[in-house]
């Protein structure tokens, strides 16, 4: 059976959802959907169905948001209960359903992210709280932590600055790269506070991104697949045991007893065979 | 927070911006902004908007800034819940929180700005509409209090108490009849629009009456003639008036 936050929403069966929820969470620019992008298609290639969302994607409150952004006259408390909205949507529209039908529900960004805006933003904290406490606990939050002096060249040589990104709702008065640093370090600090509280899986995002998955995958087979996680490596025959292998037979099949049995037999019908014990793809016994 | 507001993150110093004047509105506190809120609740048909349009003519009348602000009125937010309305797709959570984005956003643009400014600010429905229906529709009670802890706390809440058959009655061939989720259609307790209305607007009364001690709002006997139920309201209007002189607007 599942558990949330605390509240539990009317009309939410938390039992049979057999599916696993898996947050990919980290401040701006830490290369969340790179990553996303990257295991999505080796999730479907290990023969698992997996639903891929994030913030504003909702039916419901996706396209409000995005109109009141462009006024930028959105409140704070009407920001932090806009996205909240969004959230539940998904919630209860996409995540839910998904997890039920054993679905892998891989998200960008989830209720901490949310909290994290807020709390910069002057909520009172256990307010934003409540508000999330009807969230699913995920299986695993995956955060990508990277220092704000990585994240300023990959966010301003790629695609600049964003307002909301840069806090200038907040920080009005600053030009938008001081509100940036300003912006991104009050979150960065307020993430690791998060990371603690909940017990985040810190992932160093400053590795380049294949490093960064390769760590990840390992990560999330141990949640989808312990068995698999836990067993032994299967050990794949590498060039040198193999060649190794070649010579011994070679000098067994050679030697003093070669010479011995074709002198019993010069016409043997086959030459003497071995083989090199192989062990399968998953791990199972020698063939 | 701490005493200091300012924190180091590496090499830059960040300073917290400072609370937003709503968190800083207690739960529920009475709040000593110079303007004064007055706020109507009751089912349909209980005729508080009527009320409440006759108490801003006098008010103005009597030459006090007044503001008006409607339950679902915002533009921002708007058109989510009319999206949500139209393709059905609210649930009694999101149903909860699109209401909720609604009053935050007139609370940060219509309501508290006028009364730091010294405004009367009338309201047509407040948080207590949301407790009602939220609750019908079976939210946990406590979870929508909390959300709505950024509310303002009313000067007075009229509630205009109505018995459920004379609401019907006045709405019956009235305006466009029995809107889907005001009659707690998407609950499906009954096909038919009027039952359904007299089932849910029946949850909506009870929690109506559980409230009146919780928050302390004052009925006012919805079935008495117009005259004298506005008659009641000016007088107790009028008692949290008496040392607001300042909030007339000099003509």
């Amino acid at each position: 059976m599942r558990q949330t936050y605390g509240k539990q929403l009317p009309g939410m069966r938390l039992t049979d959802l057999p599916g696993k929820l898996i947050v990919i969470e980290g401040t701006d620019g830490a290369g969340r959907s790179t990553q996303i992008d990257l295991l999505k298609p080796w999730l479907e290639e290990l023969g698992h169905a997996v639903l891929d969302t994030g913030m504003t994607r909702s039916r419901l409150a996706g396209d409000g948001i995005r109109r009141a952004k462009e006024h930028n006259n959105l409140g704070r408390v009407t920001q932090s209960l806009f996205y909240a909205t969004d959230f539940i949507d998904r919630l209860e529209k996409e995540i839910v359903p998904a997890l039920r039908a054993g679905f892998i529900v891989l998200t960008d960004r989830y209720i901490y992210s949310l909290m994290a805006r807020a709390i910069v933003r002057g909520m009172d904290p256990s307010w934003i709280r409540s508000i999330f406490s009807v969230a699913l606990k995920p299986d695993a939050v995956f955060y990508l932590r990277i220092g704000i002096e990585q994240l300023l060249p990959r966010v301003v040589f790629s695609r600049g600055f964003d307002y909301l990104e840069s806090g200038m709702d907040l920080f009005p008065g600053q030009d938008i790269y001081e509100g940036f640093c300003s912006y991104q370090a009050t979150l960065l600090a307020e993430f690791d506070r998060l990371a603690e509280e909940y017990k985040f899986e810190i992932v160093d995002a400053s590795a380049d991104a294949p490093a960064v998955c390769d760590h990840l995958k390992k990560k999330i087979l141990e949640i989808i697949d312990p068995i698999r996680a836990q067993a032994p490596q299967p050990k794949l025959p590498d060039p040198l045991i193999e060649s190794l292998a070649d010579k011994i037979v070679a000098k067994l099949t050679s030697g003093n007893k070669e010479a011995e049995l074709r002198a019993a037999n010069p016409f043997p019908l086959a030459p003497p065979t071995f083989r090199i014990p192989r062990f399968g793809g998953n791990g199972s016994a020698p063939v | 927070m701490g005493i200091s507001n300012s924190i180091h993150v590496g090499p830059y110093e960040i300073f917290y911006p400072l609370k937003p004047s709503v968190s800083s509105v207690q739960q529920y506190g009475q709040h000593n902004l110079p303007g004064r809120l007055f706020v109507v609740e009751g089912i349909d048909g209980s005729g508080k908007s009527t009320q409440l349009s006759l108490l801003h003519k006098w008010l103005e009348a009597r030459g006090y800034g007044v503001v008006f602000s409607e339950w679902n009125s915002s533009p921002l937010v708007k058109d989510t819940t009319k999206l949500g309305k139209k393709k059905k797709l609210l649930t009694p959570a999101t149903f909860s929180l699109v209401h909720a984005t609604d009053f935050a956003d007139r609370t940060e643009h219509s309501i508290l700005p006028f009364l730091k400014a010294g405004a009367i600010v009338l309201c047509d429905r407040y948080i207590y509409t949301a407790f009602a229906r939220d609750a019908a529709r079976g939210m946990d009670g406590d979870w929508v209090r909390d959300l709505y802890g950024f509310a303002v706390k009313p000067t007075a809440a009229f509630y205009f108490r109505v018995p459920l058959e004379t609401a019907i009655g006045r709405l019956v061939g009235a305006r466009d009849g029995f809107k889907y989720y005001e009659a707690g259609m998407d609950l499906g307790l009954t096909i038919d629009a009027e039952d359904s209305f007299r089932l849910f607007q029946g949850r909506i009364v009870e929690e109506y009456e559980k409230m009146i001690p919780e928050f302390g709002l004052t009925v006012i006997d919805a079935t008495m003639p117009v005259e004298a139920q506005q008659a009641q309201v000016r007088q107790i209007v009028q008692s949290h008036l008496a040392d607001a002189r300042e909030l007339r607007v000099k003509r």
